[in-house]
């Protein structure tokens, strides 16, 4: 009973002291006379639980309604119209957020951060398009994300880019890809939403910069068919590759291939395969004695990519705030006459030692030194592989989609003579 | 076309092709089993705690949105009900009136009401309040600290990494549970009072 | 045919609806875009020109149509935030139906009209040679991405890693050999290895229990500044200039009544020294002419944590030098580096010690040939013991590593005996070192003692400190002058006054005014840059302490005990007198929330 009650004491005086902590009650709550009833601090409610279900709900429909539209109805105006649906619901009523680019850095944080708890929802939105893709294509671009969506309806007139661009240009995915999870990763920032160019249209309201972006990508998308999806896209470099195992993915023709070649300038993607003439002995000898260099070359180019990325981690961490922090901390005389910075106010007035914020910004450094060498290797890997890829002859016989960059959108279906009904015919 | 002797060669091919599509499925699934360990159920909101909150005024400019989300919010409990409020006036002003040359609030936001001598009542007008923090720092610093920033749920949008979150120098925006979003300090009176 | 040439006229005017609203999107586009740009660059919010006006009006309380100015200009103010606003906001509505509405003429003319592609001429350049292109291209990237990589490297590497890595281990608290030197360094008894791993974990979470202070510290570093600032680790503080960063420190307090007096302990030994603070723990010494002891007291209880006799020191006199009542046989305050603590006494003894009290290294600097008895204080710069040792015949000055003992530089000096201490300012270019006795104020770089400049300016016997701030260096003794010395290469004297002269009283000076206090206790503010007297007060009690800043507040003891708590401002405001209940002739010393405070016989804290 005794003991009950020192330990009742204890906590008491304890919780006090917690208290004590937070705000100063430097004036006593006033006893009124007057009848006045103190008013409830509001606290709007967030957003209702039941809605995030429903928008896995919507979107494994869309995916659903997508999927058939593209392999059974072939249909792109159906397609077109699924994508505007998606536009308005994902885009500007759900305003954009949380989204499956996006996802990815979630996904990666919650690998990395043992803080970070991921909610269902945003597992949901990175899975769910890649088993559709794995099964169908990536059907996810052509009329669900909303992303794609937009950059659809203004595509007007797009132009070929010609192949040395499109070489060149398709490389920024991979990098995009292997910065944002490094940055995640590090718990430092999301630069994908960072640098999301069609939020703020969504929303109405973003910064200057970010409208910016979206104007240069929406008018250059006019004449370059979808550029932040094809030369941007992070999430894009896990859907291509994903979808060159898909089970059934969009065909040009839904029969025989007449070869009339009307398709053969439709894609505004350039991701038509053209067919490959027949087998040349002579070619073959070549390229195999090519692709054997380079293969024993991806060794180097790993090799490479991971040294001269990993020369760069400490201006990749300059990003990360303790860094920023430890960094101001160790060279404070460079802002002479100017008042200190709000960080280092914070960080005064957070009474944490200086010797942790140090320890903490070069454990962060280490860090990046790993993962600038992981990310070098990877972009190495990536640039051998697609060199490899150069080399490597299918050869075919027919106009047919690429699995790996086609959208699904349906444009070149449109230009195919063939009809399913000469099929059964 | 196809002849007898190509079938194994593509039954091959089909076997390599599924092999490859359920190794993909594996990983995705294994993906998703790795960081479903760590889930819940429900979602996270952005929540900034006013404890650690410096009232560096990035709030107000670094919201998607302008105004920003982020709103002072007025905790009753805590307020002395000032005649002369830290968080309302401006430093140095002698004479308490409401004239605008008095008034901490760059927005006429913060509407001050008499009560019974010698109190006032001070109420956040919210459409106008463009979350600066002056009022918030004024309150800490003269008063109890009732005035306190906070994202209100009704506004914000709920961006995937909060931009404000990444740009506020003392590290005080966190995820919170989405059935508590708010983070107000309630000091509790009471216990201060038991104290003395 | 009708037919067609309808759809032909439809197809134009979708066309110039599509052209129309193109041209209204762009003119919009432009709008937003300046008036944005207003918004951002005015920014009505927070006006100059209001807050300039809001200045005028409080100086001038009674100008109505000031305050009607003020309010008419506010109001516009806000109007134009809002009006602007709400412009970009509708704006942003018109410019998206404007983009709607192209679209979906673009869309529905392409509809209409259906056409069918070109059928590409068969002259393709060949499936190979497209391959190669892709794969010179590729390759050009790579190599382009390496050089640009290796190209910012060389730009901005700063061996940013290695150095925080040093920083941490410096001023480290997680130092992962931290475990082990603490049980080489402790003596099992004072602290067990569980208690020893407890306060490792407390240490990270930043609260310190009292009794941990070892835990952890590295001691080959030095503390940084921040830490330094936000300790008390010697005579007048950080750096020695009078200006401590401690927040909430109480204005009032009686020592009779006990109200907010948190404990009181009795000194055994007598001293002149000033209270240090490190963390939990605080220092002083006490002396008698046969014995020489240090304290360390908890900040917290005001417990004697352990004492430690100074004694069979090589090189100790036998004798005692002579000295007067006034000086006794501690005047110099200890100082600390957070690692150990360093005092020395009347008689040249120099000991370091560690946070427990255990000896480290001892030293004899040869008795002072000095006829009040020796006084200067000691200071740390890094992990360099710094010592004024301006004595008869050998003025010099000199620093030794604080973890051995030895001396890293000595450098002599021609000047007569100084009972002045060493101050360190940081300019915000380089740290100085700045030594006042007659003839001369001079500085040195604490890290290798080159002289960097002197001037001229000061003679007698010489016992206040010097004060500095924002550049301005501050030297006055009695019987000589008061000198406000703008520091540099080249110092230049800025002004000087006789009006008040302190003998033993440092000056204290903030960026706008300078304190004197002299040692029949009158009191005169300056104007720091200008030397224009503001205000003088007689205190009416003899002051032998040297006034402290904190929170805009300067604490000055006097002799009887009691604190004159005023404001540093150009008028004299005085926030509190509180009596300590015994004479006092020492500088306090402040912690968060507290004051240290030596009396003749007992230490207090007073605090909340």
């Amino acid at each position: 009973m005794k003991k009950n009650a020192v330990l009742l004491i204890l906590i008491l005086v304890l919780t006090i002291q917690l208290l004590n902590v937070y705000g100063v009650q430097r004036f006593p709550k006033p006893e009124f006379e007057s009848g006045y009833v103190q008013p409830d601090t509001l606290q709007p409610d967030t957003r209702a639980e039941l809605l995030a279900i429903m928008d896995i709900v919507v979107l494994t429909v869309a995916l659903a309604v997508i999927s058939w539209l593209v392999l059974k109805k072939r249909s792109r105006i159906g397609v077109f119209c699924t994508s505007v649906l998606s536009l308005v619901y994902f885009g500007f009523y759900r305003e954009g957020c949380v989204c499956s680019i996006g996802a990815i850095q979630n996904i990666t944080l919650a690998m990395f951060d043992e803080n970070y708890v991921i909610p269902l929802t945003v597992i949901a939105f990175f899975v769910i398009p890649l088993i559709f893709t794995l099964f169908f294509g990536r059907t996810f671009c052509a009329g669900v994300c909303p992303f794609g969506a937009i950059q659809d309806l203004v595509s007007y007139k797009p132009q070929k880019l010609g192949t040395r661009l499109n070489a060149v240009l398709g490389l920024i995915p991979y990098l995009y890809l292997g910065l944002s999870i490094l940055y995640a990763a590090t718990g430092t920032d999301f630069i994908i939403c960072r640098y999301d160019p069609f939020v703020g249209i969504f929303r109405f309201d973003a910064s200057f910069g970010m409208f910016l972006f979206a104007g240069i990508l929406l008018v250059s998308g006019i004449f370059i068919a979808r550029p932040y999806c094809r030369f941007l896209c992070p999430y894009g470099v896990l859907l291509n590759f994903i979808s060159r195992f898909s089970w059934r993915h969009m065909t040009i023709t839904p029969a025989a291939c007449i070869k009339c070649r009307l398709c053969e300038d439709s894609c505004p993607y350039d991701a038509i395969d053209m067919p490959v003439p027949g087998k040349n002995p002579e070619d073959r000898a070549i390229t195999l004695r090519k692709l054997i260099l380079i293969c024993l070359l991806v060794p180097f180019f790993v090799l490479l990519g991971g040294y001269s990325t990993s020369r760069l981690h400490e201006t990749l961490a300059g990003v990360n705030g303790k860094v920023h922090l430890a960094k101001s901390l160790l060279e404070p005389t460079t802002n002479n006459g100017q008042p200190e910075t709000f960080e280092i106010t914070a960080f005064k007035s957070s009474g944490k030692p200086v010797s942790q914020v140090f320890s903490e910004a070069s454990a962060v450094i280490r860090q990046f030194y790993i993962g600038s060498w992981i990310l070098g290797c990877f972009i190495g890997l990536v640039f051998g592989i697609i060199l490899a890829r150069q080399l490597i002859i299918a050869y075919q016989a027919d106009y047919t989609p690429n699995k790996g960059t086609c959208f699904s959108c349906m444009r070149c279906v449109d230009y195919c003579p063939v009809t399913p009904e000469e099929v059964k015919s | 076309m196809e002849t007898p002797e190509n079938d194994p060669k593509i039954n091959r091919r089909k076997f390599i092709a599924n092999g490859a599509r359920a190794s993909v499925l594996i990983g995705i699934g294994g993906l998703a089993a790795l960081v479903a360990k760590k889930t819940i159920a429900g979602q996270t909101v952005w929540q900034l705690d006013p404890a650690k909150c410096i009232q560096c005024g990035r709030c107000a400019t670094n919201c998607v949105l302008t105004p920003s989300a982020v709103k002072c919010v007025h905790v009753y409990a805590m307020c002395g009900y000032c005649d002369l409020c830290g968080g309302y006036f401006k430093p140095e002003t002698k004479t308490l009136t409401t004239g605008a040359e008095n008034q901490l609030c760059p927005t006429n936001a913060i509407k001050r009401k008499f009560v019974e001598d010698p109190f006032f009542e001070y109420t956040i007008d919210e459409p106008l309040c463009i979350g600066c923090g002056k009022c918030v720092k004024g309150c800490g610093a003269f008063g109890n600290g009732s005035l306190q920033l906070q994202i209100r749920h009704n506004i914000c949008v709920r961006c995937n990494q909060c931009s404000i979150a990444r740009s506020c120098p003392a590290d005080a925006f966190s995820r919170v549970p989405a059935n508590q979003p708010y983070l107000l300090k309630e000091s509790g009176q009471e216990e201060n009072n038991n104290k003395k | 045919m009708t037919n067609q040439a309808s759809s032909a006229s439809t197809r134009k005017l979708l066309q110039n609806i599509a052209i129309a609203s193109a041209i209204f999107a762009v003119i919009l586009c432009v709008l937003i875009i300046v008036n944005f740009i207003q918004l951002k660059r005015a920014d009505p919010l927070n006006s100059k020109v209001l807050t300039t006006l809001v200045e005028r009006l409080h100086a001038n309380q009674d100008d109505e149509s000031l305050r009607q100015e003020i309010r008419e200009l506010d109001l516009l103010a806000r109007k134009a935030f809002f009006t602007n606003q709400w412009q970009v906001r509708m704006g942003g509505y018109l410019l998206f139906v404007s983009l709607l509405v192209i679209v979906i003429c673009v869309k529905a003319t392409d509809l209409m009209q259906k056409t069918l592609p070109d059928v590409p001429s068969a002259d393709r350049r060949d499936f190979w040679h497209l391959r190669k292109i892709n794969r010179l291209w590729v390759i050009y990237t790579g190599l382009f991405i390496v050089i640009l990589s290796l190209l910012i490297v060389l730009l901005t590497h700063r061996e940013l890693g290695k150095n925080l890595e040093l920083a941490a281990r410096g001023s480290s608290e997680k130092e992962p050999a931290a475990g082990t030197d603490l049980n080489t360094r402790t003596t099992p008894g004072t602290m067990p290895k569980g208690i020893a791993a407890d306060s490792l974990k407390a240490d990270s979470a930043g609260t310190q229990a009292p009794g941990n202070v070892l835990a952890g510290i590295n001691p080959d570093g030095y503390p940084s500044l921040q830490e330094i600032n936000g300790n008390f680790t010697s005579f007048r503080g950080p750096g020695g200039t009078g200006i401590a960063y401690q927040k909430n420190i109480p204005t009032s307090w009686d020592g009779k009544s006990g109200k907010n007096v948190r404990w009181k302990t009795e000194i055994p030994l007598p001293g002149y020294n000033s209270p240090i603070i490190w963390k939990d723990r605080v220092f002083l010494t006490g002396a008698s002419e046969t014995r020489r002891e240090v304290y360390c007291i908890d900040l917290n209880s005001g417990k004697i944590l352990w004492r430690k006799t100074v004694e069979k020191i090589p090189g100790s006199p036998a004798q005692e030098p002579k000295v007067i009542s006034e000086t006794g046989f501690s005047a110099p305050t200890m100082t600390t580096d957070g690692r150990r603590v360093y005092a020395i006494f009347a008689n040249g003894d120099l000991i370091a010690l560690d946070l427990e009290g255990n000896e480290i290294w001892t030293k004899n600097l040869g008795i002072p040939l000095n006829h009040y008895g020796h006084s200067s204080s000691l200071i740390m710069y890094r992990d360099l013991l710094i010592i004024q040792y301006d004595q008869r015949g050998s003025g010099s000055v000199m620093a030794l590593a604080g973890k051995t003992g030895e001396v890293v530089w000595k450098t002599n000096r021609s000047v007569k005996i100084s009972w002045a201490s060493p101050v360190i300012i940081h300019t915000g270019k380089r740290t100085e070192l700045i030594l006042a006795a007659d003839p001369m104020v001079a500085s040195y770089n604490p890290a290798d003692g080159k002289e960097l400049w002197r001037i001229n300016c000061i003679e007698g016997e010489v016992g206040p400190s010097v004060a500095y701030a924002d550049g301005v260096v501050y030297a006055v003794n009695d019987f000589s002058k008061l000198s406000a010395i703008e520091i540099g290469d080249t110092p230049k004297l800025l002004w000087e006054d006789t009006d008040y002269l302190s003998d033993i009283p440092s000056p204290l000076a903030t960026a706008k005014y300078l304190f004197v206090v002299t040692s029949y206790g009158a009191l005169a503010c300056y104007d720091a840059k200008t030397g224009t007297k503001y205000w003088e007060q007689e205190l009416g009690t003899p002051t032998f302490a040297s006034p402290v800043l904190a929170e805009g507040k300067v604490y000055l003891m006097d002799k009887k005990g009691v604190m004159h708590i005023f404001m540093a401002d150009q008028k004299y405001t005085v926030v509190s007198e509180s009596p300590l209940g015994e004479g006092s002739s020492c500088t306090p010393a402040f912690a968060e929330g507290k004051i240290i405070i030596r009396g003749n016989k007992h230490l207090f804290c007073i605090g909340k």
